[in-house]
């Protein structure tokens, strides 16, 4: 059954534990402090989750939001369909995942995230794409993803898709502050991340104008249309990559080799 | 379903042939390539990123329930009072507990959000952190710069439980006398005057006692029971959740006020300084303090010179940071000699040394309203008012007092105690005429900005910080406020009487409905 997490924006307080809780699960740095410090708080290599802060109105009275960020976790993810070395893959519990060992290093998966996530380290040797992993392993071993667990304010919750679709319509439809829409219930053909609020979505900084059918048909379509362009960047960037690997790994090897004689 | 399978098939090969291709570019075959060649480490599934870090037992193997302890408060980045270091925290769960449980703050009040966090900046948070990723807003060179100015002439004033507790960060026991110490600390540091909040404690009493002889007598036409208001993280939590019963609360500012509004206004004259020179310290155990100087309506002495921009306080140190200064400079608190507060604002009595335990501020009160009304001396067992002791969550008391009959009063500390007090007055049902409100557990002596002698706080501390002062006031040669000789002449130079129009002006203040920022839970 394919998982989910359902974010309901009217209950988080803004405390950034989901970000402190993904740092230490995946073992990420502090590159910078990205908790609550409102728009200044950005997704990259070291933070696969963010909570911004979002002073806007609603009705006549200033409020202030807090969105969680990170990955949706597509249900057809274009990143993955981007993904020519099949590095970033669709998993059947939902998460959408990365796996180092096949990354070629071509960056395609960012170019074709509609929300944006795919970061790269740009200042490792090795660089690696990176993003929220839904904590798969977490889900794998039937945990909750790290953030979700320790959400004290009710703001998260963990399920099967479905049921959670069915959740956050009961709500919406039964409180009338909500906003009547699910975010994430059709955007790129479904999330496994859903969002409800009561503050317009485009006002909290969400993409709006996402069409709502599944995304890799589109990026086969632009693919399959500049295979020179794509190919040539891609293949000089796969080959820088290949090329800094390879130099390290024989650097490596030399080195062992002396500390063995 | 059987589409989709078919759809990836049919990817798979073109990618897979895409794959072939760049592969033979690179001249390498990539999958052989190892995951420690990659420079990523041990990850737990072959190759996938994420997941090789830990987190706190409680959120362990518990399947996709939720732990009950877990999380963190919300803190944001321009509170006055606390700072958190994100990169220390390890989300223990701990802040939220005190916050929840103990303030009942976290938690009791309704979402979604208006614009702000609810805080009372009481700082117990920064006390149970175990890692002090949560600490005091650090104020030290804001302090440092003004001493090193040579126009500014700086005067700090120390509260009451910072001479109980101050000896702690230098390695002596809980509880440890230090007042003497202290006030050589800070001459050493460079203060031009150094004074003492217990003075202003025992004005406050001369203040509160005659407004709530007016509340009985009807003189004013406020409720009862009075409050107290000398705790800025109890009147903020009033503010939020209570502000239905603001009547009730005392008029009176903090005895740190009081004397900020006094040292740029009647300390200036007799000194003959100009007040805009002068820049007013406080050394607090207490976090919201750091709050309380921000209000906007804390500029009496700028009413009162017509001066714009002026703040009748300037900064507040913890008893951390003080201790932090002293470390700084080199100062070895433990051999220092004892030294004495400077006049004019500086004298005290056992009243106001109390102020800084439960139950201290009503004792002292009672005293004073006893001697007022009877004008007669109190009869021994006020000057040791043992129910409103000690560390029970609500306590209670029964004070004859002739002309007026029986006088009740009731004393809590930790606001989830308060809100027990709070519930019966906002149901008609309190039967006390004087109602103490301390915003921390154990009242001022285990304020947020106190040394961390055990984490967390743990009332063994508590109580012995606590016995120290109520020693203190046992031996001191004047018990009672109103015997306070630098009080009566600041009366009988400059403020006249209790509640005359300038010390209205001066000592007293209103307060802020904050109902809508902390929208009341329903049920
Ligand atoms: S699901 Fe896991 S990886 Fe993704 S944001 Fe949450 S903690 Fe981070
Ligand atoms: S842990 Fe929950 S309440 Fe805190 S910031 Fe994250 S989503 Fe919001
Ligand atoms: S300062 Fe007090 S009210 Fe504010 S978060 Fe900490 S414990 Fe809660
Ligand atoms: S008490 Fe300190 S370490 Fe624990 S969750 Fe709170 S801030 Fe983090």
């Amino acid at each position: 059954m394919s998982k989910g997490v359902l974010v309901d924006l009217t209950k988080c307080v803004g405390c950034g534990s989901c970000m402190v809780a993904c740092k230490m699960w995946n073992k990420l740095q502090y590159t910078r402090t990205a908790s609550d410090k409102g728009g200044e708080a950005s997704l990259d290599a070291e933070n696969w989750t963010v909570v911004n802060k979002v002073e806007t109105k609603k009705g006549n009275e200033s409020v202030w939001r807090f969105v969680k960020n990170q990955c949706l976790h597509c249900e057809e993810p274009a990143c993955a369909s981007a993904c020519f070395s099949k590095a970033i893959k669709k998993t059947k519990d939902g998460p959408v995942v990365y796996d180092a060992n096949l990354c070629v290093g071509c960056r395609y998966c960012m170019l074709a995230c509609p929300f944006n996530i795919p970061k790269y380290e740009w200042d490792k040797t090795f660089p690696q794409v990176r993003k929220c992993q839904m904590c798969s392993d977490r889900l794998h071993a039937g945990e909750s993803p790290a953030c979700v667990g320790v959400c004290p304010a009710g703001a998260l919750t963990y399920g099967d898709r479905h049921n959670l679709l069915s959740q956050a319509r009961e709500k919406i439809n039964s409180d009338s502050s909500y906003i009547k829409h699910i975010y994430g219930e059709k955007e790129a053909g479904g999330t496994a991340w859903l969002y409800i609020s009561d503050v317009p979505f485009e006002a909290l900084g969400f993409r709006t104008n996402i069409t709502t059918r599944p995304l890799p048909q589109y990026t086969e379509s632009i693919l399959s249309l500049t295979p020179a362009v794509g190919l040539g960047w891609g293949a000089l960037l796969t080959g820088m990559y290949v090329y800094n690997r390879r130099r390290n790994e024989i650097a490596r090897e030399n080195k062992s080799g002396k500390d063995n004689g | 379903m059987d589409d989709r399978v078919k759809d990836d098939e049919l990817r798979l090969e073109k990618q897979v042939t895409r794959r072939s291709f760049l592969r033979m570019m690179g001249g390498l075959g990539l999958a052989g390539i190892t995951v420690s060649l990659a420079g990523c480490g041990a990850s737990t599934v072959a190759g996938q990123a994420g997941g090789d870090g830990w987190l706190p037992q409680q959120y362990q193997g518990r399947g996709a329930w939720p732990a009950q302890v877990r999380g963190r408060v919300p803190i944001t980045p321009d509170n006055p009072s606390i700072v958190r270091d994100d990169e220390k925290c390890i989300l223990c769960g701990q802040c939220l507990e005190v916050c929840k449980n103990i303030q009942s703050v976290f938690g009791h009040y309704g979402l979604p959000l208006a614009d702000e966090m609810v805080c009372v900046n009481c700082g117990q948070c920064a006390l149970w952190c175990p890692t002090a990723a949560i600490t005091e807003r650090d104020d030290t060179q804001k302090v440092l710069q003004a001493l090193q100015d040579p126009d500014k002439h700086v005067v700090v004033q120390t509260a009451p439980a910072t001479r109980v507790a101050l000896g702690e960060e230098f390695g002596l026991a809980p509880g440890t006398w230090v007042m003497g110490q202290q006030v050589a600390a800070l001459k050493r540091l460079g203060f031009d005057a150094v004074f003492d909040t217990n003075f202003s404690a025992d004005l406050t009493i001369m203040e509160e006692a005659t407004e709530l002889i007016k509340r009985i007598k009807g003189d004013i036409n406020k409720p009862l029971p009075q409050f107290t208001s000398c705790s800025p993280g109890w009147v903020k939590f009033c503010e939020y959740f209570y502000p239905d019963l603001l009547p009730h609360m005392s008029s009176c500012k903090s005895p740190q006020q009081m004397l900020g509004a006094l040292v740029k206004t009647y300390y200036a004259k007799m000194k003959n300084i100009n007040p805009e020179n002068i820049v007013s310290v406080s050394i607090m155990p207490c976090t919201a303090k750091k709050f309380e100087v921000q209000r906007p309506e804390m500029n009496s002495s700028a009413h009162y010179w017509n001066k714009q921009n002026m703040r009748d306080m300037d900064a507040v140190l913890t008893t951390r940071e003080l201790a932090r200064l002293i470390k700084q400079q080199g100062i070895d608190l433990n051999k220092l000699p004892e030294q004495n507060y400077d006049p004019l604002l500086g004298k005290s009595t056992g009243g106001a040394i109390i102020f800084g335990a439960t139950g201290g501020v009503m004792e002292a009160a009672v005293r004073s309203a006893y001697y007022f009304i009877t004008q007669q001396q109190p009869p021994a067992n006020l000057l040791t008012l043992t129910p409103v002791r000690g560390l029970e969550g609500v306590k209670e008391a029964a004070v004859d007092v002739p002309g007026v009959g029986t006088v009740k009063v009731a004393v809590c500390h930790g606001m989830s105690n308060g809100r027990q007090v709070l519930e019966a007055v906002r149901k008609g049902n309190a039967p006390w005429h004087f109602v103490e409100f301390m915003c921390c557990p154990g009242g001022c002596i285990s304020g947020g900005g106190q040394p961390r002698s055990a984490v967390p706080p743990s009332d063994e501390v508590r109580m012995q910080r606590i016995n120290s002062l109520y020693q203190a006031d046992a031996r001191m040669q004047w018990r009672e406020s109103h015997e306070n000789s630098e009080v009566l002449a600041l009366y009988q130079n400059f403020l006249e009487h209790p509640m005359s129009e300038l010390a209205e002006e001066l000592l007293h203040t209103s307060y802020t409905d904050r109902g809508k920022k902390a929208k009341q839970l329903t049920a």
